[in-house]
């Protein structure tokens, strides 16, 4: 351990610790900076973290000082921030501070620094800036802007050591130096937009999102990504009922500060053109209060989810179920593409679900075998097992089948009675991830139609048997599944661990 | 802040008996108003009042009419979709949507630009906000009148062609 | 039978002179109310061009308010919110049943009071007719179902009740000076002198009874300064505020018919209603001749003056609109032109030379006029009133009510039955 003193405040931190990060606990926010990062390596080259070291004749930057134990620093005295200042004011030589049409203002760095630590008059002559390229397609998800780069080398870093692919570089020197790709390179690789995020400024910015919305429009709700089995924790931003873009949060347990390319463009599916909003029955539209569900009547029948349903979902299915056969849906569907960091193969968000609750899935003929097997109404839940013919053909040849989901697709085609259920973003529920972590997200914007919360919709069905609301759902779900100590309408902020996994990293 | 010629606070000046039965100072002040009725009977003309649609009161260059939006040399809008005006808005009523202009150097216009001038209050805070002077309140135009809603929502092209500086 | 025409002859005649009365109110009051705040008031309303300095406006008023749309409150009572404005019409024009508006007349040898029913008990009619006023309020702003609508009913009610008393306790003190309940007794004994040279009115025997009543029919009528329960900035437009197009209209009709009948209450009890000071009914009809060629006269003068005023103006504004509105100053001096010649031409026929006959005419009509000329007064000085003072606060209503008029409405009945009893 190190003791050490900064701006008069005495802390003890491991040895080892960075100056930098020593400063953040003492200062309760972090220095000026745009080259560190938590996750990347040292590059000490932004020069706007420097402090006072007691004994030190010169400033010295903390994002590359270790601690030493006896060490006097100061982050506040004059000395320091008048550093600070004229360092930003020489990275704002040749920016173009063309903030108005820059998709980075509002949560930018040069911006929130300046702020903070600048608000000095510019002496640069507009016509004296060195120009360089602007709006440069390098990706397919990202757009670069030369100008605008502070030089800062966290996209070239993150390149080199988080995705291992080192599109980016720095090239020239001086003056004109300037960020790039490699030649007859793209900045693609699943992780692009990664480095959107991290970048301080609105160098690199998102091609998507381009133009979009400003920032400081958009509010932000917590989600799990439902993309795959490894459940990124995500924010997403919306306004007006509209998804704007996918941001990680941090969970070190899971994802880190990343998300993948993929993970961040299924917000599109939310406002598809391809989304069921209506009731409908034979493909007459109906309303809610026309429902009838004479084809519910009878005994037995069998009833199909699938692993994009929530915990709950699933649960109150096994309820409805009743006397009937479940089963987890098409065994293997939705696998595909994986890599070594966060893509899981199981494109679902949450199979390991269907195993907590002993929800066998079977395979396309025998799915198909246990549809035209039975004699009682089939329900399926979410996923689309048609996909396969032979489900297809046998959900046609039977007379009695529901289908509750939030897309238009095959299965919706082939069954009698068609509800237009929630997708993730507009409703709330449990992901368990592909290591069984229990994680909660929440509704952001309003359902499209008349959709409505697929937990509501199966209540209504089972008639009256099941709780009135998503909270005593939860409640009998932690029963049923022996979860007595844990709350499962308040679970952990980094998701509830499967018993004997470890967790790691810091807040 | 202090009102010249008034006391500064209240004096809590006591009533005489004759005001405090309020009779004669009733009759005071109905002296008071019908003298006002009786000079502007015979003086009609001289009574402040203007006769709008027919004669009309001069305002300050600096009046805060009907917005429009400048144009540049091509008569594309000066605007660059940076919704600073929309976001200073008080009455939120400026609803913009940005697109990528064909000219790189240029980047960003508006594809659509609205102002519900039933929702404004011409403030004037748009104009102030705006980074490019794209925005202006000059057009001293005041008689803001339709027959429908919808028709007060004006749009880009209503917006760039509005007086002031030429066009329509 | 005669009687039944004569009756429906009198009651049409007061029916026609409060409705008319009605729309010059209005004008009276907008006119009055923007020359007083140094305004100029409705002008736009216009005939071809002629506006009759905005007393084509009530007409629009009224066309407008027919064909707007009956907006009503989904909860409301709807025989009562239907009934109420009727309720309030019909209570503000009966208690003129009362009222004479002159002393007789003679036609076809039969000498007709000019008074729809002369009660035995006219006055305490007219309070119980008062105290009646309120239920169309009150009424109004319960079937509403409407708080604000409401607070305005119950404010009319509690009003009402505090000072229906001081207005029954100032007629008590005029009822003990003229010894009658009899309205035309009371009218018929104004007529008479004091020493001689004194006018025996009700404000002269009663002053303080006067300005107690004068202040209780100003709240009774619900206008300004006792108009709470409209009291647009505290309940919005109180106890009508539910009420839109005819139904409306109709309350606010009634405002006015209210104002009428309170200033025709004031004149017959406090200024003699139909006599003319110093011209009892004998003098007057002995020198009808006189008065009559003097009233042709002063006719020509006033009307040959506007004339006048109105060429001027046409001259002066000669294209000043470039529409309609420029032939306005020249009609107005061609009508007023027109009037001083029909004068003219009346003092032709020899008005100095009239028989008995015409001259008990003359006098009937003269004394018809003395008593509409107070009424317009009296009806003005509602107005006037309403543009000089401000609201009461409810607490100050209440006070002024119970602690200052209660007791000096008491003190003056005791002062008026001590002298009565002596004199
Ligand atoms: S990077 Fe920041 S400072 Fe530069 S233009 Fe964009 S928002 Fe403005
Ligand atoms: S593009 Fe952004 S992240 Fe990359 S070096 Fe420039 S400022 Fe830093
Ligand atoms: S004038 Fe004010 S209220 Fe109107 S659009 Fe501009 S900022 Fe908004
Ligand atoms: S502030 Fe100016 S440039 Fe920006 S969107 Fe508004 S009008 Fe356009
Ligand atoms: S953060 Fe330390 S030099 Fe950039």
């Amino acid at each position: 351990m190190a003791k050490l003193t900064i701006d008069g405040k005495e802390i003890e931190v491991p040895d080892g610790t960075s100056l930098f990060d020593a400063c953040r606990e003492a200062r309760g926010e972090p220095l000026p900076h745009f080259c560190y990062h938590p996750d990347l390596s040292i590059a000490g080259v932004c020069r706007l973290c420097q402090v006072e070291v007691e004994g030190m004749p010169k400033l010295t930057i903390a994002c590359n000082t270790g601690v030493r134990d006896g060490m006097v620093v100061s982050t506040r005295n004059e000395r320091v921030t008048q550093a600070a200042q004229q360092i930003l004011e020489m990275h704002l030589i040749n920016h173009p501070v063309d903030c108005p049409i820059c998709d980075q203002a509002g949560e930018c760095g040069l911006q929130n620094q300046y702020m903070k630590y600048g608000l000095y008059d510019s002496e640069v002559e507009i016509a004296d800036k060195v120009n360089k390229a602007k709006a440069q397609v390098i990706g397919p998800h990202v757009i670069l802007d030369k100008e605008r780069c502070v030089l800062c080398s966290r996209c070239v870093r993150f390149c080199d050591e988080v995705t291992g692919t080192s599109e980016m570089g720095i090239f020239n020197r001086g003056n004109r130096a300037e960020i790039g790709t490699a030649p007859g390179v793209e900045l693609d690789n699943n992780y692009s937009l990664n480095t959107v995020d991290i970048c301080p400024v609105g160098a690199l910015t998102s091609r998507d999102f381009r133009f979009q919305k400003r920032v400081w429009m958009l509010k932000a709700a917590n989600s799990i990504c439902p993309g795959c089995a490894t459940g990124c924790n995500v924010r997403l931003d919306h306004e007006a009922g509209r998804l704007y873009r996918i941001k990680p949060r941090y969970n070190p347990d899971v994802n880190g500060r990343w998300m993948c390319d993929r993970g961040r463009m299924l917000y599109k599916a939310v406002h598809d053109e391809n989304r069921l909003l209506d009731p409908a029955r034979g493909g007459q539209t109906l309303r809610w209060a026309e429902l009838d569900t004479d084809l519910l009547a009878g005994d037995g029948g069998l009833f199909v989810t699938s692993a994009h349903q929530s915990l709950e979902e699933m649960f109150l299915l096994k309820k409805l179920a009743a006397g009937g056969t479940v089963c987890g849906g098409l065994a293997g569907s939705d696998t595909g593409d994986s890599d070594e960091l966060l893509l899981n193969a199981d494109h679902t968000p949450n199979r390991q679900g269907l195993g907590l609750l002993d929800l066998p899935e079977m395979n396309g003929a025998a799915l198909a075998e246990a549809i035209s097997g039975t004699t009682g109404p089939v329900v399926v839940h979410g996923g689309n097992p048609a996909g396969e013919d032979v489900v297809a053909a046998a959900l046609r040849g039977h007379g009695r089948t529901v289908y509750i989901g939030s897309h238009d697709n095959e299965t919706a085609q082939a069954c009698n009675l068609v509800l237009p259920g929630a997708v993730w973003a507009e409703k709330a529920g449990i992901f368990a991830n592909r290591d069984g972590r229990l994680q909660a997200f929440s509704q952001s914007v309003a359902r499209a139609g008349s959709s409505r919360e697929d937990w509501r919709i199966l209540a209504e069905l089972a008639g009256g048997e099941v709780p009135g609301s998503l909270r005593a759902v939860r409640e009998e779900l932690a029963e049923a599944l022996d979860l007595t100590e844990v709350n499962l309408n308040k679970l952990p902020a980094r998701g509830l661990a499967p018993v004997g996994a470890t967790s790691g990293g810091e807040d | 802040m202090s009102f010249e010629g008034l006391p500064a606070k209240a004096t809590g000046k006591k009533m005489t008996f004759l005001e405090s039965i309020y009779l004669v100072e009733i009759v005071r002040g109905l002296g008071v108003t019908i003298s006002h009725l009786v000079k502007n009977i015979f003086a009609t003309e001289a009574m402040p009042t203007m006769q709008y649609p027919e004669e009309k009161r001069v305002y300050s260059d600096r009046f805060r009419g009907r917005h429009h939006l400048m144009q540049r040399e091509d008569g594309t809008p000066r605007c660059v979709a940076c919704q600073m005006c929309s976001t200073y808005c008080p009455a939120d009523c400026i609803t913009i949507e940005g697109a990528e202009h064909p000219d790189p150097s240029i980047e960003k216009y508006p594809a659509s630009f609205e102002i519900d001038l039933l929702r404004c209050v011409f403030c004037g805070l748009c104009e102030e906000a705006c980074p490019c002077d794209a925005i202006r309140l000059d057009t001293g135009i005041y008689e803001i009148a339709a027959d429908d809603r919808a028709k007060f929502v004006v749009d880009k092209e209503f917006l760039l062609h509005n007086k002031s500086d030429g066009t329509r | 039978m005669p009687i039944v025409l004569e009756s429906l002859a009198k009651i049409v005649f007061m029916f026609l002179l409060i409705l008319g009365m009605v729309p010059v109110l209005i004008w009276a009051e907008r006119k009055g109310a923007a020359f007083i705040q140094d305004r100029t008031g409705p002008n736009r309303a216009a005939i071809g061009g002629v506006r009759l300095a905005g007393l084509v406006h009530p007409i629009a008023d009224v066309l407008k308010l027919v064909f707007k749309e009956d907006v009503q409150p989904d909860a409301r009572h709807k025989a009562m919110y239907n009934m109420a404005p009727w309720a309030a019409m019909t209570i503000a024009v009966s208690s003129y049943a009362v009222i004479p508006f002159g002393d007789f007349i003679t036609i076809a040898g039969r000498k007709i009071p000019l008074v729809v029913a002369d009660l035995q008990v006219g006055a305490l009619y007219v309070l119980a007719v008062a105290s009646l006023g309120t239920y169309g309020v009150v009424m109004g702003g319960w079937a509403a179902n409407n708080k604000f609508t409401f607070l305005g009913g119950i404010r009319a009610t509690a009003q009402m009740i505090s000072y229906e008393i001081s207005m029954g306790l100032a007629l008590m003190g005029l009822m003990l000076v003229f010894a009658s309940l009899r309205i035309t007794d009371i009218v018929a004994g104004q007529g008479d002198l004091i020493f001689g040279f004194l006018p025996k009115w009700g404000v002269v025997v009663q002053p303080l009874g006067f300005v107690l009543f004068i202040t209780a029919v100003f709240a009774e009528t619900n206008r300004n300064p006792f108009d709470l329960p409209e009291g647009e900035s505290e309940i919005v437009a109180g106890f009508h505020l539910e009420y839109s197009s005819l139904k409306f209209a109709l309350f606010f009709m009634a405002e006015y018919c209210h104002m009428v009948v309170g200033a025709a209450l004031i004149s017959a009890f406090y200024f003699g209603g139909y006599q003319i000071p110093w011209l009892p009914r004998p003098v007057l009809e002995a020198h009808a001749g006189g008065l009559l060629t003097g009233k042709l006269i002063a006719i020509i003068i006033v009307s040959g003056i506007f004339a006048v005023l109105f060429l001027r103006r046409a001259q002066k504004e000669r294209n000043k609109f470039g529409d309609a509105r420029d032939r306005e100053p020249r009609i107005g001096a061609g009508l007023w032109l027109m009037v001083a010649a029909g004068a003219a031409g009346a003092l032709l026929l020899k008005p100095w030379h009239i028989g008995p006959q015409g001259a008990e005419m003359v006098a009937s009509i003269a004394q018809i006029f003395a008593f509409v000329g107070k009424v317009v007064f009296f009806a003005w000085l509602f107005i006037w009133v309403r543009w000089t003072l401000p609201r009461f606060r409810y607490d100050q209503l209440m006070h002024l009510g119970w602690k200052v008029m209660l007791p000096l409405g008491l003190a003056n009945l005791v002062v008026t039955a001590v002298v009565m009893a002596l004199v």
